[in-house]
């Protein structure tokens, strides 16, 4: 399944966010901007837009497990969306080669009154398994849970553990040559901690890439090999994760500043 | 499993560009429409859990309303039985269909928000799983559909090939509806409002529930009303009658023109839809 070698690489990414306030949603005020014209218009000329990653440029190749810091709001969530092609760039491109599997929201396609294996297989099937594929691949991936009977209960009685769990196994039972996981997977107890490990050395060896922000320098030092701080929607340059106390120390100069 | 092998993304090219990433988005859809399809059975199994019947909960409600509605008005308007409930029951199943597509059309992307912000799936899975969820109800209702017309002896009459075309011609219209108030509602959240009252006042303002005389089939009123088009190619053929040539002829127009203006604003707005949500 190797064509070309799995990577990422994105030039001058730049992402805005138009926001779209509560109240320009109505089409009252849509309409009364049309037919006041001047006053109402001047505003929305300079309708506010969020930059919320500007100008990043970063090359991936297999075995990269890349960890992105930074504080709330620096962007990272939102870098996130754009490699697994939810948000589409302003400038720039992005260029990913290989499987995609993106980690972000535990719910993603989750039906909370749906049972646990009703749910694995509505996110395998948006994953991009066949209804086959997830036949065949049930058990395993509900063994890989450790949910045991809880599968057959609806998703609502679940705690944020299980469902990170439900989550973790479902996204990656499917074959990715890119993980691009969020946070959340910190949820999960020490044992789930553990598998999920295994989980993510095994897709290592399979040479694929990983994505990973997080606030915790822990997860960041376990799981990964470079490191990029966000700030404010701007990069640094990558860099080894061995660097990572300086690139922290950089972080409260600037904040000290 | 090929979903995203290879994935580029980059910022605004020009028209040309967008049209073509809308094509492509439209075309990837139609590789994974078994997605589509997998999401639709299960929005109408979800909402039936639970319940003894089921999906079949569908058919009953439905059975009912034609049963209650034919009889009451077919004494009210001193119209034979054996002619108004087929009548009436392929108007109550087909009118369901054409309000409840572009009706749920409104929610298409509101709903899909959390799966679009985070995934790379086609935007027109979405627009698919709305419209093939309202055939999987469509299929439950065929069951009254054929009975009546065995049961009151009118499925010797029925043209079959031509409701095959009606029942195209009715797809392709109200598809392209659906997806415009998907986008629309997307932005604006008035617009489902507005599209509930339209189609209630539509309902009324389509002869559904009753019989146009023969006067006013010459009526603006019938003659202007796009529902009643839509609604007359599928039952008349079903019901043996015949369809007047101009009903095809401003479906088509309004099939084709419909899809154009609504495609070429999907191809210009689509990097925008998610950020809406």
């Amino acid at each position: 399944m190797k064509g070309p070698q799995v990577s990422i690489t994105v030039t001058d990414l730049t992402l805005r966010f138009p926001v779209y306030g509560v109240d320009s949603k109505s089409l009252k005020k849509h309409l009364a901007r049309i037919t006041v014209g001047g006053k109402l218009g001047r505003n929305s000329m300079g309708a506010t837009e969020v930059t919320a990653v500007s100008k990043v440029n970063m090359k991936l190749r297999s075995g990269d497990r890349l960890g992105l810091i930074g504080h709330n709001g620096s962007g990272k969530t939102t870098l996130l969306r754009a490699l697994a092609g939810a948000y589409e760039p302003d400038e720039g491109t992005i260029d990913v080669h290989g499987q995609i599997a993106a980690m972000l929201d535990l719910s993603l396609g989750i039906d909370p009154s749906a049972t646990g294996l009703d749910n694995i297989r509505l996110r395998g099937r948006i994953a991009g398994l066949t209804a086959k594929e997830i036949d065949e691949r049930l058990d395993e991936i509900a063994e890989f849970t450790g949910l045991g009977q809880f599968l057959a209960m609806p998703l609502k009685t679940y705690s944020a553990g299980m469902q990170a769990r439900l989550a973790f196994a479902v996204a990656t039972a499917v074959h990715a040559d890119v993980i691009l996981m969020d946070e959340w997977i910190a949820v999960g107890d020490a044992d789930f901690r553990k598998i999920a490990h295994k989980r993510i050395l095994q897709l290592m060896e399979r040479a694929g890439i990983l994505v990973l922000a997080s606030h915790d320098v822990e997860l960041i030092r376990l799981y990964c090999n470079k490191v990029m701080r966000m700030e404010g929607g701007v990069a640094s340059p990558i860099m080894d994760v061995k660097k990572l106390d300086e690139l922290l120390a950089d972080a409260s100069d600037a904040d000290a500043a | 499993m090929q979903s995203v092998q290879h994935m580029v993304r980059t910022g605004r090219r020009g028209p040309m560009h967008e049209f073509s990433m809308a094509f492509a988005d439209l075309r990837a859809s139609f590789e994974r429409v078994g997605l589509a399809w997998s999401l639709a059975w299960h929005d109408v199994v979800s909402r039936y859990r639970g319940s003894m019947l089921g999906p079949f909960w569908i058919t009953l409600s439905m059975g009912l309303m034609v049963a209650g509605i034919g009889f009451l008005y077919a004494n009210l308007f001193k119209i034979p039985v054996h002619e108004f409930i087929p009548y009436v029951a392929l108007g109550i199943v087909f009118w369901g269909m054409i309000s409840n597509v572009i009706i749920e059309g409104c929610s298409t992307f509101v709903q899909a928000s959390g799966i679009l912000s985070q995934t790379s799936l086609p935007m027109f899975t979405f627009v698919w799983r709305t419209i093939m969820r309202n055939v999987i109800n469509l299929m439950h209702h065929a069951v009254i559909v054929v009975g009546v017309l065995i049961f009151y002896d009118h499925w010797r009459q029925t043209d079959l090939p031509m409701a095959l075309i009606g029942l195209l011609l009715l797809m392709a219209n109200i598809s392209w509806i659906s997806l415009a108030a998907g986008m629309a509602s997307a932005r604006f959240r008035d617009i489902p409002q507005i599209v509930g009252s339209v189609i209630q006042f539509a309902m009324f303002m389509t002869p559904v529930f009753w019989l146009p005389g023969g006067r006013l089939l010459d009526h603006a009123v019938l003659v202007l009303n796009p529902f009643f088009h839509l609604l007359d190619v599928i039952r008349a053929p079903l019901l043996g009658q015949s369809v007047n040539p101009t009903t095809y002829i401003f479906l088509s127009v309004l099939a084709v023109v419909g899809w154009v203006a609504t495609f070429s604003t999907f191809a210009l707005i689509r990097r925008r839809i998610v950020h809406y949500l």
